[in-house]
């Protein structure tokens, strides 16, 4: 199964966990699975319109994907990370 | 546990070091945890009075081997935060790089300055066999000196040590209550760039310039403890892990740091242009970095031991694309509180402002914000504009107007927007919270800056939330606000910078591997919470009413079309938040004034 990967925002809203592995043959439907599991991080990955959120940007084995290519295939050890594009400083 | 102390009385120059025992977790973890519990005990009226502490601390993880473990905290009363009442506010304010752990190394965890010196000085304070040794030593070499121009004459003096510094701005303190405090960084020391770390919020490098104490030296040969396999784990999770991506370059699997913000900003037309007024025109794209990097040599850099490297540094670019002369570091909000914000579209005249108010040493934030309320006025106002005229888009009158708050020419502007605002009867469009200006976010989009204690972004995570994930309704901002948006201090105790993402299991190993610390996290994030809880409590005693928890009138009054959400924060919706929000806090801020009682 791939691992998919995440920082506190949204680590917070589950627990603390900051990685889970989900099964998924593409990225997206990893990510699908991960949203199933925590319904709650729905906003954060998925916009309003089913696509991935447009201020989230999705790397596969630390390799940055465009929108266009989240249905990449995945193997298992694969990591997904998923983080947001927007934060202070 | 204990921790070491030293109180510096600047008028009699006595000075105590002593071992203080913590009285709870909020002092053992450190930070803003154990000094605002410091400044409960005292009672403050001004500011500027010998009887306002500056307090110099670090967090239990400062100088320890967790890659960030590098800052320093600064905390009094602020002269720029203060109530309607006129009473100035607990505040403070965090800077990186290798200052906090040399001030550790030197046997210190804290250095309280009381009173007032009766003619400028320095503070060298030295590690030796005896124990922390503190001298003071004549200032005047130093005075109208910039920050890096300060920072420089000691490096010269001074091996193996690094520097706190104040510049013209915190020397003219009575005209300029945001001056802020420069720290040394090794790449500094090394190639002579300005090129320092910021405790930027509030004031501090007012209170200090007031105190009379111009720099601070902290000397110390570095002490760093064998690596530990479990903190080596923990740092490789943190440099390449998903937590610190935003900030690394994009070659290393970043996203390119904090200026980078201007894209996803702008997909919202959130990016604040002319005082926090989005026109939907397009014209923040020219502020992109891929748009800017062409004509510059734009270097990623770091601070000590840090493997993010987060500091863009923009250089200029020679003939053959080498490296030319350094030119300013871009981070989002000076870039865009200094540019954009002011209707100043142009890479390299916000390079020229940003490291004017550096070299002045100002709060980029809080002069960026003052500056285009100047500007927003006097385009309100033709006939009857205020100071230099100064208008959207005119850089060389920003110019004027930064360079006359730092050295104390306009005072209108260096004591903050919200005392301008109310001289000018025009506080609709005056860009604060309870006397701290806006950072780049706009406040139609979050609700929750009111809540924030020591700054609207770094001190409430909920800046970004509306652009996150659209959630406007009321139960969303209510938990945000009273959940996970005010543990976003976490780090403002621990030492750490919050850019490193560090998770809270790993933090609580952290605790447990450098410091001795078993703490859960339940534990460890109670005492988040109670330190926040404790600053609210601090705002109250020192006269906020609720009246001044709420956002600028025209928030509500003249909500900007051009945003790519419906407006949302109506009075209506705000009225009820702030029920909502006090609900939760009340009867825990309550609890925490029974608790000083007994």
């Amino acid at each position: 199964m791939p691992k998919i990967r995440f920082t506190n925002l949204f680590a917070e809203r589950i627990g603390g966990v900051s990685s889970v592995d989900v099964p998924g043959a593409t990225v997206e439907s990893s990510l699908r699975a991960l949203t199933e599991q925590h319904p709650v991080l729905t906003p954060l990955v998925w916009g309003k319109d089913g696509a991935l959120n447009a201020v989230m940007v999705v790397f596969l084995n630390d390799r940055q994907l465009v929108a266009a290519e989240i249905g990449t295939s995945v193997e298992p050890g694969d990591e997904i990370d998923i983080v947001s594009a927007l934060e202070g400083g | 546990m204990l921790y070491a102390r030293a109180t510096i009385d600047l008028a009699s120059r006595d000075v105590r070091i002593e071992e203080v025992p913590c009285r709870n977790l909020e002092d053992v973890l450190g930070g803003f945890g154990r000094s605002f519990q410091i400044l409960a005990e005292r009672t403050v009226t001004h500011a500027f009075t010998p009887e306002n502490p500056l307090i110099i601390n670090t967090g239990v993880l400062t100088a320890s081997n967790v890659t960030t473990g590098l800052r320093t905290y600064f905390s009094a009363y602020s002269p720029l935060k203060a109530s309607d009442k006129g009473l100035p506010a607990a505040m403070w304010s965090a800077g990186s790089c290798k200052f906090g752990p040399k001030l550790k190394w030197t046997g210190l965890d804290e250095v309280i300055l009381e009173g007032r010196a009766d003619a400028p000085v320095y503070l060298v304070i030295r590690d030796s066999e005896q124990g922390p040794q503190i001298a003071f030593e004549p200032a005047g070499d130093l005075l109208g000196l910039t920050c890096h121009e300060k920072i420089m004459w000691l490096r010269d003096r001074y091996k193996d040590a690094h520097f706190a510094a104040i510049g013209p701005a915190g020397e003219h303190y009575e005209d300029c209550y945001m001056a802020s405090v420069a720290l040394s960084t090794e790449n500094q020391l090394k190639s002579g760039d300005d090129k320092c770390r910021w405790a930027g919020r509030g004031g501090m490098g007012a209170v200090m310039g007031y105190k009379r104490v111009l720099a601070i030296v902290a000397q110390a040969p570095d002490k760093i403890a064998k690596l530990k396999p479990e903190i080596r784990d923990i740092n490789k999770a943190v440099t390449s892990g998903p937590g610190s991506r935003k900030f690394r370059e994009k070659e290393k699997g970043g996203l390119g740091g904090t200026w980078s913000n201007y894209e996803p900003l702008e997909k919202f037309h959130f990016v604040p242009q002319n005082n926090f007024r989005p026109k939907g025109d397009g014209k923040p794209e020219l502020m992109f970095r891929d748009k800017v990097q062409p004509d510059f040599f734009v270097k990623a850099e770091s601070c000590f031991r840090c493997g993010i490297s987060c500091h863009k540094n923009v250089y200029e670019k020679n003939a053959d694309g080498t490296k030319g002369a350094f030119l300013a570091k871009f981070d989002y909000e000076p870039v865009n509180l200094l540019s954009t914000n002011l209707g100043i579209d142009d890479p390299r005249k916000a390079a020229a402002l940003i490291s004017l108010v550096d070299r002045l040493g100002m709060d980029n934030i809080s002069v960026g914000t003052t500056v285009s309320y100047v500007m927003d006025y006097n385009e309100r106002h033709p006939d009857a504009p205020i100071l230099n005229g100064a208008t959207f888009g005119d850089f060389e009158k920003a110019r004027e107007l930064v360079e006359g708050a730092g050295t104390g020419r306009w005072p209108e502007v260096g004591r903050g927007v919200k005392r301008l605002s109310q001289s000018l009867g025009e506080t609709g469009y005056a860009m604060h919270c309870k006397g701290l200006e806006f950072p780049a976010y706009q406040p139609d989009t979050n609700p929750g800056y009111p809540w924030a204690i020591a700054g609207g972004h770094m001190s409430m995570a909920t800046y970004m939330a509306v652009a996150l994930e659209g959630n406007t309704s009321l139960d969303y901002w209510a938990t945000l606000i009273t959940t996970r948006g005010l543990l976003f201090v976490r780090d403002d105790l621990l030492g750490l910078c919050k850019f490193a993402g560090v998770t809270a299991d790993h933090a609580v190993e952290a605790l447990k591997q450098e410091a001795g610390l078993e703490v859960t996290t339940a534990e460890m994030l109670a005492a988040v919470r109670r330190a926040f809880v404790r600053a609210l409590w601090l705002e109250r005693r020192q006269g906020y009413e609720r009246t001044e928890y709420t956002l600028p009138s025209e928030v509500f009054d003249r909500p900007n079309p051009n945003l790519k959400v419906p407006p949302f924060v109506t009075r209506e919706f705000f009225s009820e938040l702030s029920d909502r929000v006090w609900s939760v806090f009340d009867p825990e801020i309550d609890q925490m004034a029974d608790g000083v009682k007994a």
